[in-house]
């Protein structure tokens, strides 16, 4: 086991480092010049400037060394938690960052929540449930919930439990009243794919030979349900649901945008838009880290749930 | 869930729809006009009641994209208006007549040729830090604001042609330039050229746009996230407010709490449901939103920005089909600006006149060079060699006639100019960039339109667009021939090199006839800033440049 989380975790760092090498390739592949963007951003034009002053604000930017040399120097001080000043907003990356991140990290936290509950409730009654009816009405629902555009469901709680009822404030980052409709609104497309993929493989799963024993041995169906059925079919899920963390992420910027809060999401937009280097790079970062981490707790839990898999990685 | 709790819900969801349904009703009965009035107006004014101090108002903008706060460095409308209530200027301007009063500066002269400026300073103000004001500082911020250079966008302009501040006595000062800048005066009434405390100017730009800003206005900045909230505190024992102002001592708000709600309709719910109190939008209030707003007992105040009304800039290059001035001219016939005011806004929204807007001092109307004339636009095109092809666009010479259109962010008016367009026969094709591709993609000029507006209540704004001895934007590049541009900087020249304000109206007259009739800008769409303000604010006024003015407002409880 040591063995297998080494290796793990020195892949997980392999990635990491091929997000940031590849980002810092594109980003200055890109045919624009940062120093006209870093003007632009401030309604300025370059060609105001002469050329000694384009060179002290290359300098002050650490823009004039080759480029071999500003990607050591960027990776190193990447490394170190600094990636510099931003090009757009006059703060150093690292203070955007650790300002806007814990807003963000509380929305898809609770957003994984109602991703569980909801998720594994709904794929959990679809094929518990016996009367039909119900059934199908249960196992449709996932559909519904994919197809539902993120902004519209958002506007739509707002105006009905924020500007009808006035249950639950509509905009801001203050306490956690303000994060029960964002929350709803960010985790309801995941929830619906991972009942819709929970539902499949318990209905597979229940037609398995070992649940024919079960019942022969005079099993209840909840016994089944939750003992052995479940506990299969959990392992599709469970890579789906290391996707859907990082989805969610992803999808904050809608959600941030509909709810006025300030978070990674709306900085990563405005970050990309305004071609902000240092941001953008900061952030596939933080997104790559993310990633690798959930994906090293599944694939951790996976071996937990079904010891196979550590055998088969030690084998190979 | 309780059955009662069941049946409350029920009931006032049905009070809900009942509401819209009033809502919806009395949006058809209305007019859709715009309603409030415009000037120093007071939402209702000081005259309903004795002024209240206490509580804070809480106000929601669209959008801080510039994340800074410096007022020295600001471009960005809504950052001016939190700024104008924490900095003070050396004068202000009325934002009825235009005329410059004292503020910081007790009085002023101004020497014949504009080139040298003297004002007298009031003896009574401090910073917020308790530093003293007097010449010294207008010195430091003077010299700070130069130093600045091109990361004050504006600042450039107004201080075009600044040799000098000179200490004179404690109390007076002495601006110089070196070639004549007559708007200068006007100038020194804005928050751009605010003067903020000599300790400011110790720290680096960056982290004065990051909120190390100390001003002598009659609330101090008390934190400023970007994007996120704004906090002003009222200052105790404030006393110098310009003569605008009916309130001459302390604000009667303890403090103002900004935060920025990107969604319309979610800013005006909050506005509706009492979580803000003013919705301050870029883009005017929709007819149907102004509807709900004053539905809510919430009113709509409306002012029109002075500076660059909403212009579209040609690229006159050779080769490019607007380097002929009849495709031009025709192009003026071709633009409906009555329906584009109608369709984009609402009916009574004003028709843009000029290349400046209406409330911008020596703005002349132009209509009569504006008007709606698609035959004549055919029979200019026609005779310009652009025949009408069996596919309803011109062509010549195997080449259709495109005209691409360069923004980074397409709106319902471009559409609406692309469907009038067509109506005579000219292909317009809709350019979207990213904001940060704009300005290059504008230097390498493959675009045959741009667009444009800035704010500031002086016509010699136009220039930073336009005036190609000044500016150095694409715009006044490619939107001139040598020889035209060389006509419409003289023009320029002429309106800063003289202090009298009938020569400077005559100069400005004859710039605003040049502009249309060399085919250099196109009127497009008047600004209006609108705000919706809750029913318990009282006291609301607009400064000339349309920015949020705090000293008289007061919050009825």
């Amino acid at each position: 086991m040591p063995r297998y989380l080494a290796g793990r975790v020195a892949q997980a760092l392999l990635v990491l480092w091929a997000a940031y090498t590849v980002t810092f390739i594109i980003l200055n592949v890109l045919p624009s010049d940062p120093i006209t963007l870093q003007l632009s951003a401030g309604g300025a034009d370059v060609s105001q400037l002469t050329p000694a002053q384009l060179h002290d604000l290359k300098a002050h930017y650490g823009l004039d060394d080759p480029i071999v040399v500003q990607y050591f120097h960027h990776l190193w001080r990447a490394l170190h938690f600094d990636f510099g000043m931003s090009l757009t907003q006059n703060v150093s990356v690292g203070s955007l960052i650790t300002d806007k991140l814990p807003s963000t990290i509380a929305l898809t936290a609770v957003a994984i929540g109602v991703v569980l509950v909801l998720g594994l409730g709904i794929a959990f009654l679809a094929t518990y449930v016996q009367w039909r009816p119900a059934r199908v009405l249960l196992a449709r629902l996932p559909a519904v919930g994919v197809s539902l555009p993120q902004f519209f469901v958002g506007l739509l709680l707002i105006q009905v439990f924020s500007f009808s009822l006035t249950w639950l404030p509509a905009t801001g980052t203050h306490g956690w009243r303000s994060l029960v409709l964002p929350a709803i609104t960010l985790g309801l497309p995941p929830s619906a794919m991972l009942a819709q993929l929970l539902t499949r493989s318990l209905n597979d799963t229940w037609r398995e030979p070992y649940i024919t024993t079960a019942r022969a041995k005079g099993l209840s169906r909840w016994t089944i349900q939750v003992r052995h059925a479940l506990r299969n079919a959990s392992l599709p899920a469970l890579t789906l649901l290391g996707v859907l963390v990082g989805y969610t992420v992803v999808n904050a910027v809608v959600v941030e945008t509909v709810f006025s809060r300030n978070g990674i999401g709306q900085l990563a937009q405005q970050a990309v838009l305004g071609q902000d280097v240092p941001v953008v790079q900061a952030i596939v970062l933080i997104a790559a880290a993310l990633f690798v981490v959930v994906n090293l707790l599944v694939d951790l839990l996976y071996s937990l749930l079904d010891p196979r898999v550590a055998r088969a990685g030690r084998a190979a | 869930m309780s059955t009662s709790h069941r049946h409350r819900t029920r009931r006032r969801l049905a009070a809900t729809a009942v509401s819209v349904l009033a809502a919806v009703s009395l949006a058809a009965c209305g007019s859709g006009g715009s309603s409030g009035s415009s000037g120093t107006s007071a939402a209702g004014g000081t005259q309903d009641g004795k002024p209240v101090p206490g509580g804070r108002l809480k106000i929601a903008f669209w959008s801080d994209f510039q994340s800074c706060i410096d007022p020295n460095q600001v471009y960005w409308i809504e950052s001016r208006s939190i700024d104008r209530n924490v900095a003070d200027s050396l004068t202000d301007q009325d934002p009825k007549t235009g005329k410059i009063v004292p503020w910081l500066a007790t009085s002023w002269t101004v020497s014949p040729d504009a080139t040298s400026y003297t004002f007298n300073l009031r003896k009574d103000v401090t910073f917020s830090d308790g530093t003293k004001f007097d010449a010294t500082a207008v010195k430091t911020a003077y010299d700070g604001l130069h130093d600045l250079g091109a990361k004050s966008t504006l600042g450039l302009t107004y201080l075009a042609g600044y040799k000098s501040t000179t200490v004179v006595d404690p109390y007076t000062v002495k601006v110089d330039f070196a070639t004549p800048n007559a708007a200068f005066l006007q100038a020194s009434s804005t928050t751009t050229t605010a003067i903020l405390s000599p300790a400011t100017y110790k720290e680096t730009p960056e982290a004065r746009c990051a909120g190390k800003i100390i001003g002598s206005g009659e609330f101090t900045l008390d934190s400023y996230s970007a994007g996120k909230s704004v906090k002003l505190t009222k200052r105790a024992g404030y006393a110098w407010p310009s003569s605008l102002i009916a309130n001459k001592g302390a604000a009667y708000l303890d403090g103002i709490d900004v935060s920025y709600i990107a969604e319309d309709n979610v800013r005006v719910g909050s506005l509706t449901n009492g979580t803000i109190d003013i919705a301050w939008p870029r883009q005017p209030i929709t007819s149907a939103d102004q509807q709900v707003i004053k539905a809510s007992g919430a009113t709509i105040q409306t002012r029109a920005l002075p500076g660059i009304i909403g212009l579209l800039i040609p690229n006159v290059t050779a080769g490019r089909p607007l380097a002929d001035l009849q495709v031009r001219k025709a192009l003026y016939k071709a633009l409906d600006l009555t329906s584009y005011a109608k369709t984009v806004y609402w009916d009574g929204y004003p028709v843009a006149k000029s290349s400046v807007t209406s409330t911008t001092p020596y703005a002349v109307d132009q209509s009569a060079k504006l008007v709606y004339d698609p035959a004549g636009a055919g029979k200019l095109l026609d005779a310009a060699g652009w025949a009408l092809g069996s596919d309803g666009y011109r062509h010549k010479d195997g080449k259709k006639l495109t005209l691409s259109y360069l923004t980074n962010a397409a709106g319902p008016g471009d559409q609406l100019v692309q469907d009038q367009l067509k109506k005579v026969g000219i292909d317009y094709q809709i350019k979207v960039v990213t904001a940060a591709q704009l300005t290059p993609t504008g230097n390498a000029g493959d675009w045959d339109l741009s667009g444009g507006y800035l704010t500031r209540a002086d016509p010699s704004v136009l220039g930073s667009s336009l005036d190609q001895a000044v500016s150095k934007q694409y715009t006044a590049k490619y939107s001139q021939d040598p020889a035209t541009a060389a006509k419409i900087s003289a023009l320029f020249a002429k309106g800063l090199s003289t202090a009298d304000p009938t020569q400077r109206a005559a100069a400005y007259k004859d710039l605003q006839d040049a502009l249309i009739d060399n085919g250099v800008a196109f009127p497009l769409y008047d600004r209006l800033q609108t705000a919706g303000v809750s029913g318990k604010v009282h006291g609301f006024a607009w400064t000339s440049e349309s920015f949020l003015r705090a000293n008289d407002i007061w919050l009825s409880k």
